[in-house]
Protein backbone atom coordinates (compact mmCIF):
# COMPACT_ATOMS: atom_id res chain seq x y z
CA UNK A 1 0.00 0.00 0.00
CA UNK A 2 2.75 2.26 1.00
CA UNK A 3 3.55 3.05 -2.92
CA UNK A 4 0.20 4.27 -3.36
CA UNK A 5 -0.54 8.02 -2.64
CA UNK A 6 -1.78 9.15 0.91
CA UNK A 7 -5.09 10.05 -0.51
CA UNK A 8 -5.82 7.05 -2.59
CA UNK A 9 -4.58 5.10 0.74
CA UNK A 10 -7.10 7.03 2.81
CA UNK A 11 -9.68 6.39 0.05
CA UNK A 12 -9.04 2.13 0.20
CA UNK A 13 -9.07 2.92 4.10
CA UNK A 14 -12.36 4.67 4.35
CA UNK A 15 -13.59 2.09 1.65
CA UNK A 16 -12.89 -0.91 4.25
CA UNK A 17 -14.24 0.98 7.35
CA UNK A 18 -17.70 2.04 5.15
CA UNK A 19 -17.82 -1.59 3.93
CA UNK A 20 -17.87 -3.38 7.15
CA UNK A 21 -19.58 -0.74 9.30
CA UNK A 22 -17.44 1.07 10.82
CA UNK A 23 -17.56 4.46 9.57
CA UNK A 24 -20.43 6.40 7.73
CA UNK A 25 -19.22 8.85 5.06
CA UNK A 26 -22.11 11.25 6.12
CA UNK A 27 -20.42 10.87 9.85
CA UNK A 28 -17.10 12.05 8.43
CA UNK A 29 -18.59 14.79 5.84
CA UNK A 30 -19.53 16.40 9.10
CA UNK A 31 -16.92 15.87 11.69
CA UNK A 32 -14.38 17.82 8.83
CA UNK A 33 -16.99 20.48 8.21
CA UNK A 34 -17.42 21.35 12.03
CA UNK A 35 -13.72 20.87 12.44
CA UNK A 36 -13.12 23.42 9.16
CA UNK A 37 -15.70 25.75 10.67
CA UNK A 38 -16.14 25.53 14.29
CA UNK A 39 -19.45 26.15 15.94
CA UNK A 40 -19.10 29.24 18.59
CA UNK A 41 -19.57 26.60 21.65
CA UNK A 42 -17.00 24.34 19.58
CA UNK A 43 -13.56 24.60 20.30
CA UNK A 44 -11.38 27.16 18.01
CA UNK A 45 -9.76 30.20 18.34
CA UNK A 46 -12.74 32.05 18.88
CA UNK A 47 -13.79 29.95 22.02
CA UNK A 48 -10.31 30.71 23.39
CA UNK A 49 -9.78 34.22 22.55
CA UNK A 50 -13.66 34.47 24.87
CA UNK A 51 -12.07 33.14 27.99
CA UNK A 52 -9.22 35.15 27.46
CA UNK A 53 -11.09 38.13 27.40
CA UNK A 54 -13.59 36.99 30.26
CA UNK A 55 -9.83 36.54 32.38
CA UNK A 56 -8.76 40.09 31.26
CA UNK A 57 -12.27 41.54 32.52
CA UNK A 58 -13.16 39.53 35.65
CA UNK A 59 -10.63 38.40 38.18
CA UNK A 60 -12.40 36.06 39.72
CA UNK A 61 -12.67 34.15 36.93
CA UNK A 62 -8.83 34.38 35.95
CA UNK A 63 -8.04 33.40 39.14
CA UNK A 64 -10.66 30.20 39.34
CA UNK A 65 -9.12 29.75 35.79
CA UNK A 66 -5.49 29.40 37.34
CA UNK A 67 -6.45 27.55 40.21
CA UNK A 68 -8.95 24.94 38.38
CA UNK A 69 -8.29 25.41 35.06
CA UNK A 70 -9.63 21.48 33.91
CA UNK A 71 -12.96 22.18 35.92
CA UNK A 72 -13.07 26.32 34.42
CA UNK A 73 -12.79 25.26 31.22
CA UNK A 74 -14.92 22.30 31.05
CA UNK A 75 -17.81 24.82 31.99
CA UNK A 76 -17.22 26.34 28.21
CA UNK A 77 -16.24 22.80 26.14
CA UNK A 78 -15.30 19.31 27.89
CA UNK A 79 -11.63 19.33 28.42
CA UNK A 80 -10.49 15.05 28.69
CA UNK A 81 -6.91 16.12 29.13
CA UNK A 82 -5.31 17.79 32.31
CA UNK A 83 -5.06 21.38 31.10
CA UNK A 84 -2.84 24.46 32.24
CA UNK A 85 -2.98 28.19 32.05
CA UNK A 86 0.02 29.84 31.92
CA UNK A 87 0.13 33.86 32.95
CA UNK A 88 2.83 36.14 31.03
CA UNK A 89 3.80 39.29 33.09
CA UNK A 90 5.37 41.69 32.05
CA UNK A 91 8.92 39.94 32.88
CA UNK A 92 7.53 36.27 32.02
CA UNK A 93 6.70 35.00 28.47
CA UNK A 94 5.49 31.39 27.78
CA UNK A 95 5.19 29.42 24.87
CA UNK A 96 3.93 26.06 23.87
CA UNK A 97 5.55 23.18 21.58
CA UNK A 98 5.32 19.51 21.18
CA UNK A 99 9.00 18.38 20.34
CA UNK A 100 7.95 14.74 19.87
CA UNK A 101 4.59 14.93 18.02
CA UNK A 102 1.71 17.52 18.43
CA UNK A 103 0.15 18.14 21.99
CA UNK A 104 -1.92 21.20 21.69
CA UNK A 105 -4.68 22.39 23.28
CA UNK A 106 -7.22 21.25 21.06
CA UNK A 107 -9.68 20.54 23.45
CA UNK A 108 -10.29 24.56 23.72
CA UNK A 109 -8.55 25.76 20.48
CA UNK A 110 -9.52 23.13 18.21
CA UNK A 111 -6.79 21.87 15.41
CA UNK A 112 -3.52 23.14 15.51
CA UNK A 113 -1.99 25.77 12.72
CA UNK A 114 0.30 23.27 10.44
CA UNK A 115 3.00 25.51 11.79
CA UNK A 116 2.98 24.20 15.43
CA UNK A 117 3.20 20.70 14.03
CA UNK A 118 6.55 21.09 11.57
CA UNK A 119 9.82 20.05 12.19
CA UNK A 120 11.30 23.46 11.99
CA UNK A 121 9.28 24.59 14.87
CA UNK A 122 9.39 21.34 17.35
CA UNK A 123 13.33 21.60 16.69
CA UNK A 124 14.27 24.80 17.20
CA UNK A 125 11.90 26.59 19.40
CA UNK A 126 13.55 24.96 22.76
CA UNK A 127 16.61 25.77 22.05
CA UNK A 128 16.09 29.31 20.39
CA UNK A 129 13.12 30.51 20.90
CA UNK A 130 14.21 34.50 20.75
CA UNK A 131 14.95 33.87 17.12
CA UNK A 132 11.57 31.98 16.59
CA UNK A 133 9.24 34.16 17.71
CA UNK A 134 11.16 36.90 15.85
CA UNK A 135 10.24 34.88 13.06
CA UNK A 136 6.61 35.73 14.02
CA UNK A 137 7.65 39.30 14.40
CA UNK A 138 7.65 38.77 18.24
CA UNK A 139 10.40 40.78 19.63
CA UNK A 140 10.52 40.28 22.96
CA UNK A 141 12.97 42.51 25.27
CA UNK A 142 15.87 41.30 26.87
CA UNK A 143 15.16 41.19 30.40
CA UNK A 144 11.76 39.38 29.67
CA UNK A 145 12.54 35.51 30.59
CA UNK A 146 11.14 33.34 27.77
CA UNK A 147 9.32 29.79 29.34
CA UNK A 148 9.36 27.43 26.64
CA UNK A 149 6.97 24.10 27.55
CA UNK A 150 7.62 21.45 26.03
CA UNK A 151 4.30 18.79 25.95
CA UNK A 152 6.17 15.78 27.04
CA UNK A 153 3.15 14.82 29.01
CA UNK A 154 -1.29 14.36 29.07
CA UNK A 155 -0.84 18.15 30.66
CA UNK A 156 -2.01 20.35 27.69
CA UNK A 157 -1.43 24.59 28.55
CA UNK A 158 -3.41 27.31 27.16
CA UNK A 159 -0.73 31.42 27.66
CA UNK A 160 -2.51 33.85 28.80
CA UNK A 161 -1.04 36.62 27.48
CA UNK A 162 -0.67 40.17 28.75
CA UNK A 163 -3.93 42.31 28.30
CA UNK A 164 -2.67 45.48 25.70
CA UNK A 165 -2.33 48.71 27.53
CA UNK A 166 -5.37 51.04 26.26
CA UNK A 167 -8.33 49.10 27.02
CA UNK A 168 -9.63 50.59 29.78
CA UNK A 169 -13.58 49.86 29.95
CA UNK A 170 -13.51 47.73 27.07
CA UNK A 171 -16.27 45.07 27.25
CA UNK A 172 -15.54 41.12 26.43
CA UNK A 173 -16.69 41.40 23.10
CA UNK A 174 -14.37 44.11 22.35
CA UNK A 175 -10.76 42.49 24.01
CA UNK A 176 -12.05 39.29 22.29
CA UNK A 177 -11.34 40.73 19.04
CA UNK A 178 -7.35 41.51 19.94
CA UNK A 179 -6.63 37.82 21.05
CA UNK A 180 -4.75 35.83 18.10
CA UNK A 181 -4.51 32.36 18.13
CA UNK A 182 -0.77 32.86 18.13
CA UNK A 183 -0.92 34.59 21.36
CA UNK A 184 -2.50 31.65 23.23
CA UNK A 185 0.43 29.42 22.08
CA UNK A 186 3.12 32.26 23.06
CA UNK A 187 4.22 33.08 19.43
CA UNK A 188 2.92 36.25 19.52
CA UNK A 189 0.91 39.03 21.62
CA UNK A 190 -2.59 39.91 21.18
CA UNK A 191 -3.25 42.82 18.27
CA UNK A 192 -2.78 45.97 19.71
CA UNK A 193 -6.22 47.94 20.28
CA UNK A 194 -5.83 50.94 17.42
CA UNK A 195 -6.83 48.46 14.93
CA UNK A 196 -9.62 46.61 16.59
CA UNK A 197 -10.93 49.55 18.37
CA UNK A 198 -12.63 51.26 15.32
CA UNK A 199 -14.19 47.37 14.43
CA UNK A 200 -15.05 46.80 18.12
CA UNK B 1 12.89 4.99 21.70
CA UNK B 2 15.38 6.82 20.51
CA UNK B 3 13.56 7.63 17.33
CA UNK B 4 13.62 10.26 14.61
CA UNK B 5 10.56 11.93 16.05
CA UNK B 6 12.36 13.19 19.24
CA UNK B 7 13.40 16.43 17.17
CA UNK B 8 13.56 19.42 20.40
CA UNK B 9 17.25 21.00 19.54
CA UNK B 10 18.35 19.88 16.00
CA UNK B 11 19.57 22.33 14.10
CA UNK B 12 18.99 22.55 10.09
CA UNK B 13 15.42 21.86 9.32
CA UNK B 14 15.32 25.70 8.69
CA UNK B 15 12.89 28.86 9.40
CA UNK B 16 9.32 28.24 10.44
CA UNK B 17 6.58 27.75 7.87
CA UNK B 18 4.47 30.44 8.92
CA UNK B 19 0.95 31.02 7.24
CA UNK B 20 -1.34 33.41 8.20
CA UNK B 21 -4.24 33.18 11.48
CA UNK B 22 -7.14 31.95 8.68
CA UNK B 23 -5.10 29.07 7.10
CA UNK B 24 -7.10 26.05 6.44
CA UNK B 25 -7.02 23.17 8.77
CA UNK B 26 -6.74 20.41 6.26
CA UNK B 27 -4.67 21.21 3.09
CA UNK B 28 -5.85 18.24 0.93
CA UNK B 29 -9.66 16.83 1.08
CA UNK B 30 -7.74 13.64 2.31
CA UNK B 31 -6.52 15.05 5.55
CA UNK B 32 -9.66 15.70 6.87
CA UNK B 33 -10.97 12.04 5.91
CA UNK B 34 -7.94 11.04 8.11
CA UNK B 35 -8.64 12.77 10.66
CA UNK B 36 -12.07 11.83 10.95
CA UNK B 37 -11.29 8.53 10.40
CA UNK B 38 -9.07 8.50 13.50
CA UNK B 39 -11.34 8.98 15.74
CA UNK B 40 -12.78 5.27 15.38
CA UNK B 41 -9.60 3.76 15.84
CA UNK B 42 -8.32 6.07 18.47
CA UNK B 43 -11.78 4.86 20.18
CA UNK B 44 -10.24 1.38 20.82
CA UNK B 45 -6.91 2.19 22.08
CA UNK B 46 -4.36 4.71 23.60
CA UNK B 47 -3.15 7.92 22.41
CA UNK B 48 0.21 6.43 23.26
CA UNK B 49 -0.39 3.57 21.19
CA UNK B 50 -1.25 5.96 18.41
CA UNK B 51 2.44 7.82 18.88
CA UNK B 52 4.19 4.53 18.61
CA UNK B 53 2.92 3.33 15.61
CA UNK B 54 3.84 6.80 13.96
CA UNK B 55 7.15 6.12 15.65
CA UNK B 56 7.48 2.85 13.90
CA UNK B 57 7.84 4.62 10.75
CA UNK B 58 11.50 3.79 8.82
CA UNK B 59 13.14 7.38 9.61
CA UNK B 60 13.64 8.65 6.35
CA UNK B 61 10.01 7.90 5.75
CA UNK B 62 9.12 10.01 8.30
CA UNK B 63 10.68 12.89 7.17
CA UNK B 64 9.56 12.88 3.40
CA UNK B 65 5.98 12.47 4.89
CA UNK B 66 3.78 15.21 5.73
CA UNK B 67 2.03 15.38 8.59
CA UNK B 68 -1.52 14.19 8.12
CA UNK B 69 0.36 11.08 6.21
CA UNK B 70 2.44 9.73 9.38
CA UNK B 71 -1.44 9.94 10.59
CA UNK B 72 -2.69 8.07 7.85
CA UNK B 73 0.38 5.25 8.57
CA UNK B 74 -0.94 4.75 12.38
CA UNK B 75 -4.27 4.42 11.70
CA UNK B 76 -3.97 2.00 8.99
CA UNK B 77 -2.37 -0.19 11.49
CA UNK B 78 -4.60 0.41 14.05
CA UNK B 79 -7.27 -0.49 12.04
CA UNK B 80 -5.73 -3.68 10.91
CA UNK B 81 -4.70 -4.88 14.81
CA UNK B 82 -8.74 -3.52 15.71
CA UNK B 83 -9.61 -6.27 13.10
CA UNK B 84 -11.84 -3.14 11.40
CA UNK B 85 -10.52 -3.92 8.00
CA UNK B 86 -11.92 -7.58 7.93
CA UNK B 87 -15.61 -7.32 9.76
CA UNK B 88 -16.61 -6.64 13.31
CA UNK B 89 -14.64 -5.12 15.87
CA UNK B 90 -11.85 -7.40 17.78
CA UNK B 91 -11.04 -5.38 20.88
CA UNK B 92 -13.53 -3.55 23.18
CA UNK B 93 -13.62 0.31 23.41
CA UNK B 94 -10.31 1.48 26.07
CA UNK B 95 -12.01 3.68 28.76
CA UNK B 96 -10.14 7.15 29.02
CA UNK B 97 -8.16 8.10 32.66
CA UNK B 98 -10.09 11.25 34.23
CA UNK B 99 -8.69 14.72 33.75
CA UNK B 100 -8.92 15.59 37.41
CA UNK B 101 -6.18 16.83 39.24
CA UNK B 102 -4.61 14.15 41.87
CA UNK B 103 -4.66 14.52 45.23
CA UNK B 104 -1.73 12.21 46.21
CA UNK B 105 1.87 13.60 47.21
CA UNK B 106 4.42 11.92 45.63
CA UNK B 107 8.72 11.31 45.84
CA UNK B 108 9.22 14.84 44.90
CA UNK B 109 8.55 18.06 46.47
CA UNK B 110 8.54 21.48 44.59
CA UNK B 111 11.45 23.10 44.33
CA UNK B 112 13.56 19.88 45.42
CA UNK B 113 16.51 18.92 42.47
CA UNK B 114 15.67 16.04 40.13
CA UNK B 115 17.73 14.41 37.49
CA UNK B 116 16.31 12.84 34.88
CA UNK B 117 16.62 9.10 34.20
CA UNK B 118 18.81 7.60 31.52
CA UNK B 119 16.26 4.89 30.77
CA UNK B 120 15.45 3.87 27.62
CA UNK B 121 13.90 1.23 25.72
CA UNK B 122 13.09 0.46 22.13
CA UNK B 123 9.58 1.01 23.24
CA UNK B 124 7.54 4.21 23.23
CA UNK B 125 9.08 6.80 25.61
CA UNK B 126 7.82 10.39 26.60
CA UNK B 127 11.59 11.46 27.83
CA UNK B 128 12.97 13.70 24.95
CA UNK B 129 16.54 12.81 23.95
CA UNK B 130 17.85 16.46 25.09
CA UNK B 131 16.73 15.91 28.62
CA UNK B 132 17.77 12.72 29.33
CA UNK B 133 20.46 12.69 32.08
CA UNK B 134 19.94 16.76 32.95
CA UNK B 135 19.56 18.01 36.35
CA UNK B 136 16.43 20.23 37.33
CA UNK B 137 13.53 21.75 39.88
CA UNK B 138 10.45 20.24 40.34
CA UNK B 139 8.32 23.19 39.48
CA UNK B 140 4.79 21.54 40.75
CA UNK B 141 2.46 18.18 40.44
CA UNK B 142 1.22 18.39 36.84
CA UNK B 143 -1.53 15.75 36.70
CA UNK B 144 -1.54 12.11 36.98
CA UNK B 145 -1.93 9.86 34.03
CA UNK B 146 -1.23 6.32 32.45
CA UNK B 147 2.40 5.23 32.21
CA UNK B 148 2.85 5.66 28.18
CA UNK B 149 5.00 3.07 27.39
CA UNK B 150 2.95 0.39 28.93
CA UNK B 151 -0.33 2.30 27.19
CA UNK B 152 1.29 2.22 24.05
CA UNK B 153 2.73 -1.85 24.24
CA UNK B 154 -1.45 -2.63 26.01
CA UNK B 155 -3.62 -0.19 24.09
CA UNK B 156 -5.16 0.33 27.38
CA UNK B 157 -4.65 2.54 30.16
CA UNK B 158 -3.58 1.36 33.29
CA UNK B 159 -3.59 3.06 37.37
CA UNK B 160 -2.46 7.01 36.43
CA UNK B 161 0.63 7.87 37.86
CA UNK B 162 1.86 11.38 38.94
CA UNK B 163 3.48 13.54 36.26
CA UNK B 164 5.69 16.63 37.18
CA UNK B 165 6.50 19.87 35.51
CA UNK B 166 10.29 20.32 35.96
CA UNK B 167 11.79 23.54 35.01
CA UNK B 168 15.77 23.26 33.37
CA UNK B 169 18.01 26.30 32.68
CA UNK B 170 18.59 26.26 28.65
CA UNK B 171 22.27 27.03 29.52
CA UNK B 172 22.57 23.40 30.56
CA UNK B 173 21.00 22.09 27.55
CA UNK B 174 22.66 23.79 25.35
CA UNK B 175 25.41 25.83 26.51
CA UNK B 176 26.23 29.38 26.86
CA UNK B 177 23.94 31.91 25.67
CA UNK B 178 20.54 30.18 25.88
CA UNK B 179 19.13 32.39 27.98
CA UNK B 180 16.07 30.72 28.40
CA UNK B 181 14.24 28.54 30.88
CA UNK B 182 12.48 24.92 29.77
CA UNK B 183 10.14 23.49 31.22
CA UNK B 184 8.57 19.11 30.69
CA UNK B 185 5.97 17.18 32.17
CA UNK B 186 7.70 14.05 33.29
CA UNK B 187 6.79 11.16 34.96
CA UNK B 188 7.72 10.06 38.47
CA UNK B 189 9.40 7.07 37.30
CA UNK B 190 11.63 8.89 35.21
CA UNK B 191 13.30 10.84 37.69
CA UNK B 192 15.69 10.21 39.91
CA UNK B 193 17.60 12.13 43.23
CA UNK B 194 20.65 13.85 41.33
Amino acid sequence: MSELTPGRRAELLEQRLVEHGHVHPDDLDAAVAAAESPAGDQPSTALGARVVARAWAEPDFRDRLVAQPVETLSEYVPQPVPIAVLVDTPTLHHVIVCTLCSCYPSALLGNPPAWYKSFEYRSLVVREPRAVLAEFGTELDPGVEIRVHDSTAEQRYLVLPLRPGGTDGWSQEQLARLVTRNSMIGTGRPLPPAGAAASG
Amino acid sequence: MDGVHDLGGMHGFGSIPVEADDEPIFHQPWEGRVWAISATTMRRTTIDRFRWHIEQMPPAAYLISSYYARWLWAVERLAAEQGLLDGPASVPVAPRPPSSTPRWNGRFRPGQPVRVANRVTAGHCRVPRYLRRQVGRVERVACAWPNPGESAARGTYGEPELVYTVVFAAEDLFGPGADHVLSADLSERDLEAP
